[in-house]
């Protein structure tokens, strides 16, 4: 789950790294007594779960309430990459002499935690690390010992860094990694970390993402992670617990496991389809289950087809097709459904599908099933 | 033969008691599998489909001469149950479960390392060496003996493919699910090595899918050691970026970790990048695979 910036920043200051003083609004009077109280010139942050959003332009500064008004209510009137921007975060502009970059990652080959430190923050992150690497210094942590504060001050010093930043810049590395470790985060980011023309550190942008599976161990209030899914059909799928994806197209598709939904959008995609969305149900098939992922893929308008595969490996597959199949009699379904379905009891789940008037394919391939489903919704395959 | 499973394997189920664990149990029995023992703390003493179960492992390997152990353990257990079975004496471990903190993932992968345990997992359908035995949740109708070696980052993507070969007559020395987790316990060139050295294996197929780099740098691994042919498929290229496909390591972000990356690292390393999964008989049958 990532969190807002305003949500990490809160979480950054109670950790003691240095962030600016601030204020989040959800409206344009909100934004202008928080801009009164911190003083102009502020910048305008727009509180979005997405990157790039600086070069999607929402971020903007203004050094009067005038110029205030007209970019918070551009900001909360805007979409960025097709989220709508429902809160804003006014926070002081300040005098920058240089922009750091920090960030802790897990190294999933290496399976370590990772801290990665930058002379160079601001945006083009990415490119630094690809073009400039003398620029870039990464710290391996051995996941059992953690953290020790050597470790960043030798770090800064391979960047050819002198005191007193090495010790102000190692202190903030260091409660990064506290932040990290006792919120199981994924990710947690500076960018940019600066430095003011007084000398000191602030970090003026703050990113968060906390492990999923960890979530009920973490210690420390954190906003519901329901909640905050704004796409409806997703949310509703994280709440009857399958991971459901919106897409575009009009073919709904359910799947018993992360890579056959994959493989299913690939090859109904090569034959030149769209899937409506992608869902997969994971181990946890019921007939009931299967009922509500009918109901789930059936609110997306439009659908022509629906595709069904999946596999009895730890799946009750026979349960699974009840569901689908009591969903078709109750709500008297009448688009073309395709399915495969192999593993344990498969004849059984066969019978009880094609029951359903489901159009069964017993081939193990699932582009024999997407040929089908090719020929009930009368296009061409391939 | 096969690679990680063999006629000494014995195997010990740990949470042998839940409902996944015992019918589990049931079917890797059926498949021949030799399962000695199970572990539930608290419940030693019991029997569950004529295995007895212990309230250690160390207590199971003591009574049972147990060498190998598959996880049917709740995810916020598995991390002690981990230590516990490697400091047993366990040399191979399967952890099925998904939603294992990846905090607690790389704890367990650093001692496995540490005390040269070799291990798969987690969110992995485990092991099946068709005519020796199967480790894991792997519909055993779906496999055939034979001599392709079949490593999957999905479960349900090593049965696509297993089936695919199977229907056309050609079986496999050992399929293997390496998990789908962003940090797995073991790392795919390690799997391939294994399948490089085992005469029982032909050539060896890698069923990858968005999200990681764990496909990029066994095209590193391949270049410089595999002698066998690869084929590869990759499944998510109509993925959105950004989103999560199910497994937690299935993501792309930003440039990294997508299907056309992989591809054309593993296609560089000589790796027949496979379009679609049917393409994989006519692999097959190209090199005479049985």
């Amino acid at each position: 789950m990532r969190l807002h910036e305003y949500e990490a920043l809160d979480i950054f200051e109670q950790n003691r790294i240095p962030v600016p003083r601030r204020g989040v609004a959800a409206d344009v009077y909100e934004a202008i007594q928080i801009a009164g109280e911190i003083g102009y010139p502020v910048m305008l942050k727009a509180q979005v779960l997405v990157g790039g959003r600086g070069l999607a332009g929402g971020i903007k500064a203004a050094a009067t309430q005038d110029e205030l008004k007209e970019a918070a209510e551009t900001l909360l009137a805007s979409e960025i990459k097709g989220l709508p921007v429902r809160k804003i975060l006014v926070c002081e502009k300040v005098e920058i002499a240089r922009e750091l970059y920090v960030g802790f990652t897990i190294d999933g080959y290496s399976g370590h935690p990772v801290i990665l430190a930058c002379t160079e923050g601001g945006v083009r992150i990415e490119e630094t690390v690809k073009n400039e690497p003398e620029k870039v210094a990464a710290l391996h942590f051995d996941p059992s010992f953690g953290y020790y504060p050597y470790q960043a001050r030798g770090l800064l010093k391979l960047l050819g860094l002198k005191q007193p930043l090495i010790s102000a810049w190692s202190d903030v590395i260091g409660r990064l990694y506290h932040v990290a470790s006792s919120y199981e985060a994924l990710i947690a980011e500076i960018n940019p970390l600066v430095v003011l023309t007084n000398g000191t550190l602030l970090a003026v942008d703050a990113v968060l993402e906390v492990d999923d599976s960890a979530l009920s161990r973490i210690r420390h209030p954190l906003p519901d992670r329901i909640d905050r899914i704004e796409n409806v059909l997703e949310r509703r799928g994280r709440e009857i617990g399958v991971t459901y994806v919106d897409l575009d197209g009009d073919v709904g598709i359910i799947a018993s496991g992360a890579g056959l939904g994959m493989v299913s959008m690939d090859i109904i995609g090569n034959n030149k389809m769209k899937p409506a969305n992608f869902l997969e149900t994971g181990g946890g098939i019921t007939a009931d289950l299967l009922y509500k992922c009918m109901d789930l893929i059936m609110m997306k308008p439009d659908l022509k087809a629906i595709f069904i595969n999946v596999y009895g490996g730890i799946n009750p597959i026979h349960e699974g097709a009840k569901g689908v199949v009591r969903y078709i009699k109750e709500h008297n379904v009448k688009l073309p459904i395709v399915a495969k379905a192999l593993g344990n009891r498969q004849e059984e789940t066969w019978e009880i599908l094609q029951s359903g008037g489901v159009h069964v394919v017993t081939d193990t391939a699932t582009e024999k099933a997407v040929e089908k489903l090719c020929e009930l919704v009368g296009r061409k395959a391939g | 033969m096969s690679i990680l499973m063999d006629d000494t394997t014995r195997v010990i189920v740990q949470g042998i008691t839940g409902r996944i664990g015992s019918i589990q149990t049931k079917w890797m029995l059926e498949y021949g599998t030799k399962v000695v023992g199970g572990i539930t703390p608290g419940k030693g003493g019991s029997i569950v489909e004529g295995v007895p179960v212990f309230d250690s492992v160390a207590d199971a390997v003591k009574e049972t001469g147990a060498n190998s152990s598959v996880f049917f353990v709740p995810a916020g257990f598995v991390l002690d149950a981990f230590l516990e079975t490697v400091d047993a004496g366990i040399r191979f471990i399967v952890v099925v479960p998904e939603h294992i903190p990846v905090a607690d993932v790389m704890k367990m992968r650093s001692y496995a390392a540490e005390k040269g345990v070799f291990a798969l997992g987690p969110t992995t359908p485990g092991i099946l060496a068709p005519g020796i035995g199967k480790m894991g949740i792997m519909p055993a109708s779906l496999f055939a003996p034979g001599r392709v070696g079949i490593i999957s980052r999905s479960g349900t993507l090593s049965y696509e493919f297993a089936g695919l070969l199977s229907q056309i007559g050609i079986g496999q020395s050992t399929v293997v699910g390496m998990g789908a987790d962003p940090v797995i316990l073991r790392n795919l060139p390690d799997i391939l090595e294994r399948f490089e050295k085992d005469e029982g294996t032909d050539a060896v197929i890698i069923v990858g899918e968005v999200g990681g780099e764990q496909e990029e740098k066994a095209a590193g691994f391949i270049a410089r050691q595999m002698t066998k042919p690869v084929a590869c498929y990759i499944a998510g290229r109509y993925s959105p970026p950004g989103k999560r496909m199910g497994h937690a390591g299935a993501i792309v972000r930003g440039t990294s970790g997508t299907v056309e990356g992989k591809e054309s690292a593993l296609r560089a390393a000589g790796v027949t990048v496979l379009d679609s999964p049917k393409e994989v008989t006519a692999w097959a049958k190209h090199h005479k695979l049985s």
